[in-house]
């Protein structure tokens, strides 16, 4: 049978793509980027060694990214992953079994509890951080704001810098009359989330939009994806505001508001305030909490956190002694390297409790 | 040549409003090319400019994709380069032939069984309207959820989505094979199978080899069905059947809406990588349908 | 006939298969039953996507009512999941998108063959061939960098100078806030749907007999009436299947439209507006949701996949009665 024309063409085809995918595949031995930070670790002491596969939460992600670049010198023969796809996914593909590891934002919703058919899930908190207010307004260069301010400008009820409501809580501020663009995340997001259930908990006579990780904004606010979109619409456009994570914006250069709290003060957005607010947080048993609008007088009031959710009972002891191990560092060591990531370490309190429930892991029999 | 009447055929161009429509129309194509090249200018002009900073041997080979925070300097996207041309080489490998032959049953079979070709050219029809991202959860849903992440899963999503455009463009290319080219061939006393593989198929390789190209071309470029289906990760797996993967579209996407430079720097370098690859992969597609294509004709 | 039924070899005539398929060979059985099979998968991928999708939709059907998920209003806070919003958003951008993206790819494709001598075409179809290749994120990410921007004082300005005028005002009226709008979301998608109806135009008018073209020359025609009158009724088949396909592409777009669309979910008929589409939602939204949301987001893709059908439907009807009219009850 002859056969003219196609099936040449299709071979000499495959043949390039087949040459540069070995091209590729023969690359150097891979030199790692030095690590974020130095921590010293234990040396490697365990055994553990294989993937482990974690995603959720981008909040996390740098902070990840990070750590399981820094342990790469703790434990060699250990390669861990993480993908920033959203606390849902993160915590629907540890439901289902396809990761080792979630990241969340917040604590399993009961809608989603089903999903998990019983099986006991273990919370451990990672990290705190704050969300910044971020502005763009030449010639002010600082600017304090009250929950009740916040909740009015992002429903679109003040509509220009120099309102009046403004001015009286920034005494000897020249504001100028720009109009207010309010930047929002288009995705779903954990920051939306949390920056949502510190307005409904500070002022839920005030605020009206509900909380949730998406969120009905006004017609005219601007949407853009990610922390770094919003970041980048805030740095673009005169007289915008928005939320995005502290990390995020000290990374774009942008000033930030300081924030009226439970106690009265205002505070401005920084690790130690996220600190502070870790402080003052009520501890469920099972490690979860809300650090938004946390007492304290010097905490900051929307101040927030993630946890790395995990099953109690893995299926098999190299599972689990992989999970202690990366686990056991980012809990140990690895809080070190929060403070120049622009995050804030767990408070020591919650840091222990942390660790200790580490040996809850075991192996399903 | 006079008409039939005996007058004079004026034989220069035709006058006045024909000859002004005719140009009319005819600058409209330019036009049309012109604007054309209006985005492409810009986007080109956009990926250079920032992505030909990051490109280097180092940012094309190194399989370990640093951390966002780091510059461009450090690491690079190998990883996501060898995981773009495995993922999208084997969904091509999946979709191409496939499709080719349903496109084959469509338009070859249809005096046999006129309902379930035309059932099936309408749904093929239909799937070009899915988004990639359903194509994504559906791959997760069915594959994913029991197997695990892994490249292959990746290359079942691009190739689903790949399918109704083969299918598609196939069949387009089958149709217009004039019928007397079959007809001749059976009268010879050739099988459907023979009428088909020697005939039909290589009068129409021109344009189904253009139509696969351009499936293909989309499919390398995809982010959505990927996100669902291979993780994301930062470094090398060339193994496509087990384990997380990475991609270039993916990288881009993550990476472009980070706030970091770094990252910024290296998802337009990722972006201005993969539009090099695709581009050189079509040319050198072309190039081979073109010279095949002329030893056969 | 009977010198061929004499022979004992493999070869027989393939006349009505019903008379002959006993003695069928086996390459050509074999073959068959490949074509059906790959012809059967889209059928039943297509068949599991639906049951899958439906399967985890159900969810939102029953939390919502029919009356809610017909809804204009979604506000995952309070728990309202309606998606009539989107399945706006996308209607009017895949229509801006074919408005724009059909003349230009017919001209291109007109252009390549009947215009352009064959070493200039080469050129051009590279020029296709590179606006194939550009990633959709990279078509997003232009355009929400570099588009959005620089149509906003556009935008600003048509709105200003329409103001008050009865339709064009609707259209093109009102304060817009942003680059990012249907308008723009519209003609990102044009320029990406543009490659494959041109590619798959291109091929579809270079069959065109030569004959045809020969004889409408003859009778003195200009290159545009030859067009007109030989090359467009046996190519329009086949243009419209490209448009089609061009058109699922725009539908089912979405990353590229998540980035450029503006993320509101109003329906408007201001163009210049920020809107939402079903893909869009589902990419921005699905990382986060569970429980109902996840349910309706996936019902939304089932939603499109029934928009799909319904279009396709009504444009092969157009086509087939098209037809009829050309060549004849």
């Amino acid at each position: 049978m002859q056969l003219r024309g196609s099936r040449p063409a299709v071979l000499a085809g495959g043949a390039v793509i087949a040459a540069l995918a070995l091209a590729a595949c023969s690359t150097p031995a891979t030199t790692a980027p030095a690590a974020a930070g130095t921590a010293t670790g234990t040396a490697g002491t365990s055994s553990a060694s294989g993937t482990l596969n974690g995603s959720g939460s981008t909040f996390q992600l740098t902070f990840q990214q990070a750590a399981i670049s820094a342990f790469k010198s703790v434990n060699s023969s250990m390669k861990v992953n993480y993908s920033g796809v959203g606390s849902g996914t993160g915590r629907a593909n540890l439901a289902a079994g396809t990761v080792n590891f979630a990241g969340s934002d917040s604590p399993i919703p009961s809608s989603e509890t089903a999903s998990f058919n019983g099986k006991k899930v273990l919370y451990f908190p990672v990290l705190l951080g704050p969300i910044a207010l971020a502005y763009n307004l030449p010639g002010v260069s600082s600017l304090k704001l009250t929950p009740t301010l916040i909740a009015n400008i992002f429903q679109g009820k003040i509509k220009t810098w120099n309102d009046p409501a403004i001015a009286s809580a920034n005494p000897g501020v020249t504001l100028p009359s720009t109009a207010i663009t309010i930047a929002v995340r288009s995705d779903s997001s954990g920051t939306t989330q949390n920056f949502t259930l510190f307005l409904k908990t500070a002022v839920p006579s005030v605020w009206a939009l509900g909380s949730s990780s998406t969120v009905k904004w006004p017609g005219t606010a601007r949407a853009a994806s990610g922390n770094g979109g919003v970041a980048q619409v805030i740095k673009s456009t005169s007289g915008a505001i928005g939320y995005v994570d502290y990390t995020d914006a000290k990374a774009t250069g942008l000033s930030m508001a300081s924030v009226q709290n439970k106690s009265g003060d205002f505070v401005a957005p920084s690790p130690a305030g996220a600190s502070a607010a870790g402080d003052g947080v009520t501890v469920a048993p099972d490690l979860t909490f809300h650090a938004v609008w946390a007492a304290g007088a010097t905490a900051y009031p929307i101040t927030y956190q993630s946890w790395d959710l995990v099953y109690a009972a893995q299926p098999s002891a190299n599972d689990a002694a992989m999970l202690k191990d990366y686990l056991g560092y980012l809990l140990g060591p690895g809080q070190q390297l929060l403070t120049q990531l622009y995050y804030a370490p767990l408070p020591s309190s919650i840091q222990t409790k942390a660790q200790a429930q580490l040996s809850q892991i075991t192996v399903a029999p | 040549m006079a008409s039939a009447t005996g007058q004079a055929v004026d034989l220069r161009e035709p006058g006045g409003r024909r000859r002004a429509t005719n140009q009319i129309m005819i600058g409209g194509m330019w036009l049309a090319f012109a604007v054309l090249l209006v985005p492409l200018g810009f986007v080109i002009v956009t990926v250079v400019s920032k992505g030909i900073s990051a490109i280097s041997w180092q940012f094309l080979t190194n399989g370990t994709i640093p951390p966002n925070i780091l510059p461009v300097t450090e690491g690079g996207m190998g990883a996501a380069v060898v995981g773009t041309l495995e993922i999208t080489a084997f969904a091509a490998l999946l979709a191409i032939p496939l499709g080719v032959l349903a496109a084959v049953y469509i338009s070859e079979y249809s005096d046999r069984h006129r309902w379930l070709t035309h059932l099936i050219s309408f749904m093929a029809d239909v799937m070009t309207g899915v988004p990639s991202i359903v194509m994504g959860l559906f791959i997760f849903t069915i594959w994913v959820l029991y197997f695990g992440y892994s490249g292959f899963a990746g290359s079942l999503a691009l190739a689903c989505l790949m399918l109704p455009t083969v299918i598609r463009s196939s069949y387009e290319m089958l149709r217009l094979v004039p019928d007397s080219l079959r007809q001749g061939s059976y009268a010879l006393g050739a099988t459907k199978a023979r009428v088909t593989l020697t005939v039909v198929l290589p009068a129409a390789v021109g344009g189904i080899v253009s139509g696969a190209l351009l499936a293909v071309a989309r499919a390398a470029g995809e982010t959505a069905p990927l996100l669902f289906t291979i993780l994301t990760v930062e470094s090398v797996n060339a193994n496509l059947l087990s384990g997380p993967n990475t991609a270039l579209a993916t990288q881009i996407f993550v990476n472009a809406t980070s706030p970091f430079q770094g990252a910024q720097a290296r998802a337009w370098g990722a972006a201005l990588t993969l539009i090099a690859i695709a581009f050189i992969l079509m040319i050198a597609a072309r190039f081979v349908t073109a010279r095949f294509a002329k030893n056969s004709r | 006939m009977s010198a061929a039924t004499a022979h004992a070899g493999p070869a027989r005539p393939a006349g009505p298969a019903s008379r002959l398929s006993l003695r069928r060979p086996f390459g050509d059985r074999a073959f068959n039953i490949l074509a059906l099979g790959s012809g059967l998968l889209v059928l039943v991928i297509l068949v599991l996507i639906a049951l899958t999708m439906t399967r985890q939709s159900t969810l939102w059907f029953r939390s919502e009512g029919w009356s809610g998920v017909f809804s204009t209003d979604w506000d995952p806070a309070h728990g309202k999941f309606g998606a009539m919003a989107f399945v706006f958003g996308t209607v009017i951008t895949s229509v801006i998108a074919v408005i724009f993206a059909v003349p230009v790819s017919v001209g291109v494709a007109l252009l390549l063959t009947e215009v352009l001598p064959r070493r200039w075409a080469q050129p051009v179809v590279y020029v296709i061939d590179l606006l194939a290749v550009v990633p959709s994120v990279v078509w997003g990410l232009w355009g929400i960098l570099v588009l959005a921007p620089w149509l906003q004082p556009i935008y600003n300005a048509i709105s200003s100078h329409v103001a008050g005028v009865p339709v064009l005002d609707d259209l093109f009226g009102g304060q817009p806030v942003s680059g990012a709008a249907f308008f723009t979301a519209g003609m990102i998608l044009a320029v990406m749907i543009t490659p494959i109806v041109t590619s798959l135009s291109r091929e579809v008018i270079a069959t065109v007999p030569v004959t045809d073209k020969e004889g409408a020359y003859a009778l003195g025609a200009t290159k545009w009436e030859m067009i007109r009158g030989a090359v467009w009724p046996h190519s329009q088949t086949g243009v419209v299947g490209a448009v089609l396909l061009g058109l699922g592409r725009a539908m089912g777009e979405t990353i590229a439209a998540a980035l450029v669309i503006g993320s509101s979910a109003t329906v408007t008929s201001h163009l210049f507006f920020p809107g939402y589409s079903m893909p869009a939602v589902i990419a921005n939204q699905f990382g986060e949701a569970s429980g109902v949301m996840r349910s309706a987001l996936i019902g939304l893709g089932v939603l499109l996949f029934f928009l799909t059908i319904i279009v396709n439907l009504a444009a092969r009807s157009i086509v087939e009665w098209n037809d009829r009219r050309m060549k004849g009850a």
